[in-house]
């Protein structure tokens, strides 16, 4: 007893220790020909933060990814750029059925094969160019060879840390199709290409591959060498145009400029949004009363003035837990019968940590109402709430009363009331002294 | 209403011939006038004071209606009580003119008025009850 106590608080310890919102378990799938102490750095940083690790070849079928139809990892690394067939449980479906799972995925593509990853992309939005054109920069001037190139990441990107020195990049760029739910990552720069390197002597061999890939030059700043993708279900999923940007030697090679690379960053930030550290927000507690009350009601009435809260907590993947947030300065809150009635700003509390709080007058229609809180932005987590109260008309005795308008109406009635009063005193009394009357004439 | 306008008709019909003739060169001033005179004279007091009493209601009514019209029909509830209590007991009261008129003697002869008065009492109080409770 005593024992299995025990183990149950280090298991709630080792969970504890968790450095991402979704749990630590990650799956590596690596090709046999891939050296694996090649990429060490990346690995020691998921490590010391506190993932597990998992190493697996992309043909073995153990461990298993899925059994008994639940993820047995929380995230999956897939590097196999050599390989064109994956193991049974890594083919496409079986990669979006773990994203229905829930499990978030870092694959690499491959810049020389038609892999099953690469099948896989063009179901994220990604168009990738034919196998062999991998990108080409002949610019900066640098002594690495034209498909070593150093890349600048965007200035301010909600996934990457600010600041980031250029990174080695080496490997096939993509173009992608504008779906809200893609997040690139790291652009190709503006003189680069995509071409076959094998003729690459001149500025013939540019205008050639333009004409082989048949959709014109596969050039500039609208390719994307690594993109993001958020799931409706959460989980998210990273392409990384080329594996090596992960490596020991593009971590450890000296910039043109003689600075070290931003590789070693990028490639936690990456892995650290992939895997839900960061951007990662969830709605705690969602509250509605009416104004100067505290409790919710089971219904409100038309034009009631009602507060309707919401408690917005971000991941902290440093101290492991999740806290308060109030940095969204965009959320909007509708209240909608078919339509939104009303659609209003959802402002952070200035003092309240996390809390998001706006009053708003309900509208003079009755019929069942939706609080909605439809958050979502590119490389957040998407916030969805939605609260259902029937809004009411007012009850029979909850109409205002002794309206001033209404005077004339009311003394109209009790005019009509005094005056039967008096009619029927007059008419009683008239009655008797006509009896006396009679009574005296038939005496 | 049908009962109290034959009412009326036939109240005025008797001594309408017999002052016609009088003032036959007369304006219509005069007409008038003796239609008056004749109402005085040949009505009895209890039901002048019905008639004093249905033409309360009748402004009264009148002043309302023309407040919804004019100023605010809101609230809509409160207007159809006040007005409703008008129209309803103009309705009781002229039932009641026409039977206890001894004009209409031989129509009601299974009514005393006696009994015409009690219902129209409790026809009238059960009409306010719903008045006041109409009212808001």
């Amino acid at each position: 007893m005593l024992l299995r106590r025990a183990a149950a608080l280090l298991a709630l310890v080792l969970t504890a220790c968790a450095r991402s919102s979704t749990g630590d378990s990650v799956l590596v799938v690596l090709d046999p020909s891939l050296d694996k102490d090649a990429y060490s750095t990346f690995w020691a940083g998921l490590t010391d933060k506190g993932y597990n690790l998992t190493f697996r070849t992309a043909k073995e079928a153990q461990p298993e990814i899925i059994q008994d139809e639940v993820a047995q990892f929380s995230h999956v690394v897939v590097f196999a750029p050599e390989s064109k067939n994956l193991a049974q449980d890594l083919t496409p479906q079986a990669l979006v059925s773990l994203l229905d799972k829930g499990t978030n995925l870092l694959l690499a593509l491959s810049p020389s094969k038609q892999t099953t990853i690469n099948t896989l992309a063009s179901e994220f939005s990604l168009v990738l160019p034919p196998p062999g054109t991998p990108l080409i920069s002949h610019f900066p001037a640098r002594d690495a060879p034209a498909t070593v190139v150093p890349v600048s990441p965007p200035a301010a990107h909600p996934v990457l840390s600010s600041g980031l020195p250029p990174v080695w990049f080496s490997g096939v760029p993509f173009a992608y199709t504008p779906n809200p739910l893609l997040i690139p990552i790291l652009s190709a720069p503006a003189e680069s290409f995509a071409a076959d390197t094998s003729s690459d002597s001149g500025a013939d061999a540019v205008f050639e591959s333009a004409d082989r890939a048949g959709e014109g030059l596969w050039a500039g700043s609208s390719l994307s060498l690594v993109a993001g993708f958020q799931a409706t279900t959460g989980a998210r999923v990273t392409f990384v145009g080329g594996v090596e940007t992960f490596s020991d030697e593009f971590a450890q090679k000296e910039l043109p400029q003689g600075k070290s690379s931003g590789n070693k960053q990028f490639a936690e930030d990456v892995a650290g949004w992939t895997f839900q550290e960061t951007n990662a927000l969830r709605i705690d507690k969602v509250e509605h009363h009416r104004v100067n009350e505290t409790e919710p009601r089971e219904m409100y009435t038309t034009n009631d003035n009602v507060v309707f809260t919401l408690h917005v907590s971000k991941f902290n993947p440093i101290k492991d837990t999740w806290e308060p947030y109030s940095g969204i300065k965009d959320m909007q809150l509708e209240f909608t019968m078919l339509d939104p009635h009303i659609r209003t700003s959802l402002p952070p509390i200035p003092g309240k940590a996390g809390e998001y709080s706006v009053a708003f007058r309900v509208p003079d229609r009755h019929g069942v109402f939706k609080f909605v809180v439809n958050h979502k932005r590119k490389g957040w987590t998407h916030l969805e709430s939605t609260t259902v109260v029937p809004v009411v008309p007012p009850r029979h005795d909850e109409y205002p009363r002794f309206l001033s308008a209404a005077w004339p109406y009311y003394i109209g009635a009790m005019s009509t009331s005094a005056a039967f009063v008096l009619f029927v005193a007059l008419w009683l009394s008239g009655d008797d002294r006509e009896g006396r009357k009679k009574g005296l004439k038939t005496e | 209403m049908a009962p109290k306008s034959s009412a009326a008709t036939k109240q005025h019909a008797t001594p309408a011939p017999a002052a016609a003739p009088e003032a036959s060169p007369a304006a219509a001033g005069n007409a008038l006038q003796s239609l008056l005179n004749a109402y005085n004279q040949n009505t009895s007091p209890r039901l002048k004071l019905i008639d004093a009493f249905l033409v309360f209601l009748m402004i009264s009514g009148v002043l309302q209606f023309l407040y919804c019209v004019l100023v605010t029909n809101f609230p809509f509830n409160a207007f159809l009580a006040g007005f409703g209590s008008c129209v309803g007991q103009f309705v009781l009261t002229a039932s009641l003119r026409s039977q206890v008129n001894p004009a209409n003697r031989n129509e009601f002869k299974d009514i005393s008025p006696e009994r015409a008065f009690a219902d129209f009492a409790l026809g009238s109080i059960v009409l306010h009850f719903f008045v006041y409770n109409f009212l808001g």
